[in-house]
């Protein structure tokens, strides 16, 4: 049973006002959508305020619909914290670096949280991938198409998944950005990788870009877990696990070693 | 740290696994892979206990931290189920005999023919005896736990040995009863030869080693483990012999012999550069290996008792160092010095193991352990030999 919004709109610090209510309404949402805005704004620290409200109509400027808006809200409350003139600020940079209508939108319902970044650390993070890591801007755009989260990474992070794929892999950039491999942890590329390699099917190739057996496909590799045991490791699961537990064990082992190593 | 820096060179442990892939990849075929990911990881150890210190609390501790016991384990799988039932620890060695035979004939022989194939039977799968006092703790299949270093109890001796528990089966195979002379042929550092006196049957013990320095490791180990009236020179025998003399020094002596020969260790081999015998200066040795391996076996052979028996193993997955010295030494010994060797089916033992070790299916000649990331013991050979006359 629907509850009455008058009743809700009392207490203090939620939207309380009429104006509020009926910009609201404006903008499409359901009477039942402002009630669930206004439930989430005063669970939030900051009521949803003008500020609040300038966000929303910034998004949906952007062309996403009520019932989206509401998704990314709650997947990103910080969002409502933004205001709108900044917002629609990192909404250009991102169509800056290539992103077409449609790709923006999905981008944006998928990973809300690459409008936290102001466009000045937008701006480091693609320089970055750029000048470090080398990619185009093709590339960087298609980075940020498929896996928006890697540019919320920090840089160290950052570069180390990107060396342990290049050098320790062997995989080159534009496989890198065709496999999807940045949406995916480097914690299950590593784990991968490595039982791979203890299998013996997966060799790093050698600078000639030459292997003697032949690996796998990344998109293989790095596709469902029982697809990657039954066609690329064909192992068990249960090897698989404790492999995975083994590794962590290693490779704590092995900062342990080179922390201690540096201590004395 | 830049990975492109840290790619190496051609080492020790990248020869062995090139050498691995080609012969293993060839005899294993499509169960390769999981024994390679298995060698390269992390290996699995036992705890085998140390009966002369305090035992008992160590044991208990060990079973909290969810270890168990899969030598006991495996022997209570011996009892008859039923008859008698699960049997205390202690006095499992006398009931054995008996409820065997009355659980045995019971079992879905037809009462017309139990007297005569029923007694038949009794005797083909007369389970196999292991020595009530070799305890030897793992985690469970999947369990990556790992033990603690052993300490000293009250009186200044270690708990438990750490060791490869697939190491414990060669010698509990060996089989060792009370009053026996038995003669560890390459015994450095001693796991094994600490499991054969655990056993508290071998009267006589002669253990020994070619290399001087690994048996003064071994003696250390010995005296860390064993307290002195147990060790006295009497009862346990240290040289330093090349084992391929042996035949000549000691001919027909033991009831018990284990060849636990050098071997190219395939998991050290690819984990160590250090001691590597995939160096290319040590090429000619490796090569040389299986040859050092038959005359060691011969030599066992040689002096072993007739009706003893002498225990073959590596800690290779090698055919070449393992069946082919077998049959090898085997044939010389029939035709060069007039010995017959018969060869025992250990499957009736390796049965009991199961839930442990992941044993190679379909071996033409002994038993061995294939590592598995889930029980990751092993590689180990064991064939068993009985000298006939
Ligand atoms: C696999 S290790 C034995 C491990 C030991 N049985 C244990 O369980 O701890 C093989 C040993 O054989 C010894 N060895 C090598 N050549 C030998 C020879 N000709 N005679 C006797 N021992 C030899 C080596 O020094 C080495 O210690």
């Amino acid at each position: 049973q629907p509850r009455k919004a008058g009743a809700e709109w009392g207490t203090p610090g939620s939207c309380a006002h009429e104006e509020t209510i009926r910009s609201l309404m404006d903008l499409g949402f359901t009477e039942d959508q402002v009630i669930q805005l206004c439930e989430g704004a005063s669970s939030q620290t900051a009521p949803l305020s003008t500020q609040g409200l300038s966000t929303l109509s910034t998004l949906t400027t952007l062309g996403l619909n009520p019932s989206s808006i509401l998704r990314v809200l709650e997947k990103c409350p910080e969002l409502s914290r933004i205001n709108g003139n900044q917002l629609q600020q990192r909404i250009d940079s991102l169509r800056k670096l290539g992103l077409l209508e449609g790709s923006l939108q999905r981008v944006v319902s998928h990973c809300p949280h690459i409008l936290t970044l102001t466009p000045k650390r937008l701006g480091t993070a693609v320089r970055f991938l750029r000048e470090e890591c080398q990619f185009t801007g093709q590339q960087v755009t298609e980075i940020l198409r498929s896996a928006p989260a890697t540019l919320l990474e920090e840089n160290r992070q950052l570069q180390y998944k990107f060396q342990y794929a290049y050098f320790r892999m062997g995989i080159q950039h534009t496989d890198m950005v065709k496999s999807g491999l940045f949406r995916v942890p480097l914690e299950e590329i590593r784990a991968r990788h490595v039982f791979l390699e203890r299998l013996g099917v997966y060799e790093t190739p050698d600078k000639k870009g030459q292997t003697r057996i032949i690996n796998p496909k990344l998109k293989d590799f790095l596709g469902a877990s029982e697809d990657f045991l039954t066609k690329v490791a064909r192992a068990s699961p249960d090897e698989f696990e404790v492999f995975r537990k083994l590794l962590t064990r290693e490779l704590e082992e092995e900062k342990e070693g080179q922390e201690e190593n540096s201590d004395s | 740290k830049k990975w492109a820096a840290t790619l190496p060179r051609i080492t020790s442990t990248k020869l062995a696994l090139q050498n691995f892939d080609v012969n293993y990849g060839t005899q294993f075929g499509e169960r390769w892979p999981s024994i390679r990911v298995s060698l390269l990881s992390e290996q699995k150890y036992g705890a085998l206990i140390n009966n002369f210190s305090s035992a008992q609390e160590l044991m208990k501790g060990l079973e909290l931290q969810g270890a168990r016991d899969f030598v006991y384990e495996a022997r209570a799988r011996t009892w008859s189920p039923g008859s008698v039932g699960g049997k205390p620890r202690g006095d499992e060695e006398l009931v054995w005999s008996s409820s065997l035979a009355a659980g045995q004939s019971g079992s879905e022989v037809p009462l017309s023919s139990q007297v005569g194939e029923g007694m038949e039977m009794a005797a083909a799968t007369e389970p196999p005896s292991l020595s009530p006092n070799i305890k030897c703790f793992t985690f469970p299949k999947g369990d990556i736990t790992g033990f603690s270093p052993a300490r000293l109890d009250g009186s200044g001796l270690l708990g438990y040995y750490l060791l490869d528990a697939a190491s414990v089966l060669p010698v509990l195979a060996l089989d060792v009863q009370p009053g026996h002379t038995v003669l560890d042929l390459c015994a450095a550092p001693g796991g094994k030869t600490l499991a054969l006196i655990q056993t508290q049957a071998c009267w006589r013990l002669a253990a020994n080693d070619s290399s001087v320095s690994r048996t003064g490791r071994l003696r250390r180990i010995l005296q860390s483990y064993i307290p002195r009236e147990h060790s006295t020179e009497d009862r346990v025998r240290i040289t330093s012999f090349d084992g391929r003399r042996w035949g000549e020094l000691e001919s027909n002596t033991f009831d018990r012999v284990l060849v636990d020969v050098p071997c190219t260790t395939d998991r050290h081999s690819l984990l160590e550069e250090e001691n590597n015998i995939f160096t290319r200066s040590r090429s000619k040795e490796r090569q040389t290996l299986p040859l050092l391996q038959s005359h060691l076996l011969l030599a066992g052979i040689k002096a072993a008792l007739p009706g003893g028996v002498v225990l073959y193993s590596t800690c290779t997955l090698s055919q070449l160092q393992n069946e082919c010295v077998v049959e090898r030494a085997v044939q010389v010994a029939h035709e060069e010095l007039g010995v017959t060797v018969h060869i025992e089916d250990l499957s009736p033992l390796t049965q009991l193991f199961r839930d442990t070790f992941n044993f190679a299916q379909g071996m033409r000649l002994g038993e061995l352990v294939l590592p598995h990331l889930t029980s990751n013991f092993g590689p180990t050979y064991f064939c068993k030999l009985r000298r006939v006359n």
